[in-house]
């Protein structure tokens, strides 16, 4: 499954961990050093996906994808930066970006996130006409109502959208701050394990009573929901 | 040169100025008026004179200009010339020469029958019968010794004009400049490190009453923003000497560890403690950016009672399991807000966050949301163990942890950041008694936008 990646980074330490790490997930990875090269190679070339940095030379990230999304160039863009304020993130994410990372992060994080924009970008069809199924799992959008082993489950409203959120990511890590942003719309980090706490309610409800786990914790990255 | 001076010479220039432009005026007013009554009585005269002429002949014009002479002004001048020049009657001390005879009105230069010296004259030359001449006008003398006293009062007035603006200038500029230089002494003060110093007011509200007000409520605000900087720095470093200190040695313990297991603990403590590091700066970063007002541009309207309930609603599994019950009371209705939404998602969510860190033995957690007259109160009130009156002024303070024993990062910068958060919304952070425990209440005002800075 591995995908055309343009990584647009000045930082060159920064740049090669990323890329390395990024090819040996199997992806193939572009790179380019500053605003104006990344804008040439994004509008030039065909990428599943562009990891922009925010402060770059020449051009700044945020240039850059302005410029991009007034190309009509819809290619998702993952923004890294170091500006951690709330204000940053929305301003980022304002601008048109599919995500925005605050540096510094974890490879798993970012990779993460990676898969989700990617897999995001492959499943274009309405979500909502579809039923998902997971192992014995079965989730149905319209209804909003899940099964298991053909046994309905009761679940509150924020714990089914988590659920729906896992399910759309079937097989790929979520971390944390994937599921406050995703499910809760917040763009802060927590002080606290608030986030763990409701995972473990929704595993409680999907698992007492099955003998096969279905959301799994991945140490060190976050969570996974997989038959 | 000085201000004071620039301002006098201005100020009497313009005095200057202003006279000149009025005696000026006036010059050439009377300078006119004067000079069209001389040219009215040089043709009336002659005119009547040719009338006599051409009705009475002869003998009538020289008893006219007898009588003329003898019984009218002495400043008339008048002469009947024989075509040679020679003068056949009239008061001319000496015929003007031939050649200098033309028609018309003109000045010229007579000298009249008894007097000593020539004198200027304004005339008008009427060829006659029989080539005679009638030369009829005035002197002009004493025109002229009007003018010339006029001139000299205009002239000394200017001068007196000029001294007085000069004078006024002084007054003016003495008076701006011991206003201005109050306020540049203050300002002199604080150059040279003392920003305790504030300008003197007059009270009587004028301009410069208020330049002074406007540069003292911003002394004012720089001290703050001063006294904050500095405790931030000095607790800054002191807040991040521990953990950075303990990231020092889990990486120290980590290279020298032989066991892989125990290896990779010691790492997995590096990064947690490198995380929370990260935290304290960009909580840190948030206040000042908060402080700072930034962030405005993405204020929007939402309901502030559903925040407050889905935020309960994300912390009440996490309160249960530390052993106490979130509960929420909305206010009637919705609670529309103009602000920054995810800023007081994160502001709320400290403050739950720290009722359940510290407040969780008591049971029981309240989130209220209150319409009080023009204000919003968000209420977070706890059963835990509370902050002494005396102590609640530093727990807002950035770093103000109470327990400095305590080892959870980032705990004593969440009140701050609320703080900061609702400043940001024009509004307070206030610590109460909850008679036991703490309540916290967020005082924002309905609608910031409304509200003057």
């Amino acid at each position: 499954m591995g995908r055309k990646i343009l990584l647009v980074e000045d930082d060159r330490e920064t740049a090669n961990y990323l890329a390395k790490g990024l090819t040996q997930e199997g992806h193939s990875v572009e790179q380019a050093a500053n605003g104006q090269d990344g804008l040439f190679r994004a509008t030039g070339g065909t990428f599943d996906l562009v990891i922009l940095d925010r402060m770059l030379p020449v051009l700044d990230g945020l240039s850059v994808l302005r410029a991009l999304r007034a190309a009509r160039i819809e290619t998702p863009v993952l923004i890294l930066s170091a500006l951690a304020s709330v204000g940053d993130r929305i301003e980022g994410l304002e601008c048109g970006s599919d995500d925005y990372l605050v540096k510094p992060f974890s490879f798993a994080e970012l990779n993460a996130r990676v898969n989700a924009l990617i897999r995001r970008r492959e499943a274009r069809v309405d979500p909502a006409q579809h039923r998902l199924t997971i192992g014995d799992l079965e989730i149905d959008p319209l209804a909003r109502a899940v099964k298991r082993a053909g046994k309905k489950l009761d679940l509150k409203p924020r714990e089914y959208l988590l659920l729906e959120f896992f399910a759309r990511n079937e097989g790929r890590v979520v971390t944390r701050t994937m599921l406050l942003e995703q499910v809760w719309d917040y763009h802060f980090d927590p002080g606290t394990n608030v986030i763990d706490v409701h995972v473990s309610r929704l595993r409680r409800k999907l698992e007492d009573g099955f003998e096969k786990p279905l959301l799994h914790t991945v140490r060190g990255a976050g969570y996974m929901l997989a038959a | 040169m000085p201000t004071t001076l620039r301002i006098a010479l201005l100020a009497g220039l313009l005095a200057l100025l202003s006279n000149l432009a009025v005696i000026g005026f006036i010059y050439v007013r009377t300078h006119d008026e004067a000079l069209a009554d001389l040219h009215r009585q040089v043709a009336e005269q002659s005119k009547v004179l040719t009338d006599v002429y051409r009705t009475g002949g002869r003998v009538a014009l020289d008893d006219a200009i007898a009588d003329t002479v003898a019984f009218g002004d002495p400043q008339t001048a008048v002469a009947l010339l024989a075509p040679d020049g020679r003068q056949l009657q009239g008061n001319l001390a000496e015929a003007p020469a031939m050649r200098s005879l033309q028609e018309g009105e003109r000045s010229a230069v007579l000298r009249l029958r008894g007097q000593p010296s020539p004198q200027a004259a304004q005339v008008v030359v009427t060829k006659l019968h029989a080539g005679k001449w009638l030369v009829s006008g005035r002197l002009v003398g004493e025109g002229l010794a009007f003018r010339a006293t006029l001139e000299r009062s205009l002239l000394l007035s200017l001068i007196v004009a000029g001294l007085l603006g000069l004078l006024c200038g002084v007054v003016l500029a003495h008076y701006v400049s011991r206003r201005i230089g109050n306020i540049a002494a203050v300002a002199d003060r604080i150059s040279a490190r003392d920003l305790s110093q504030r300008v003197p007011l007059s009270g009587t509200g004028d301009s410069f009453d208020r330049l002074g007000q406007q540069i003292n409520a911003m002394l004012d605000r720089i001290t703050r923003l001063m006294d904050e900087l500095r405790l931030l720095t000095d607790s800054l470093a002191h807040d991040l000497g521990s953990p950075a200190s303990r990231l020092r040695a889990a990486a120290h313990a980590a290279a020298q560890a032989r066991d892989p297991a125990e290896q990779e603990e010691l790492l997995g403590s590096v990064v947690r403690n490198a995380d929370a590091l990260i935290r304290i700066l960009s909580t840190v970063l948030e206040i000042s950016r908060s402080e700072a007002l930034t962030g405005r541009s993405q204020f929007a309207w939402f309901d502030l009672g559903e925040l407050t309930a889905e935020l309960a609603e994300m912390y009440e599994p996490l309160a249960e399991e530390r052993g106490a019950a979130l509960r929420v009371q909305l206010a009637d209705g919705p609670v529309p807000f103009f602000g920054h939404r995810q800023l007081l998602a994160q502001a709320l969510s400290n403050l739950i966050e720290n009722a359940i860190r510290y407040g969780s033995a008591g049971g029981e957690i309240d989130a209220r949301v209150v319409r009080h007259g023009k204000e919003v109160l968000i209420e977070i009130a706890d059963r835990g163990p509370g902050i002494p009156a005396g102590r609640r002024a530093d727990a807002l303070r950035r770093f103000g942890r109470l327990d400095s024993s305590r080892s959870d990062e980032g705990a004593g910068l969440g009140l701050a950041l609320a703080q900061s958060i609702a400043h940001l919304h024009e509004g307070e952070l206030v610590l109460d008694d909850n008679a036991p425990g703490l309540l916290t209440t967020m005082r924002l005002p309905a609608d910031p936008r409304q509200q003057p800075r």
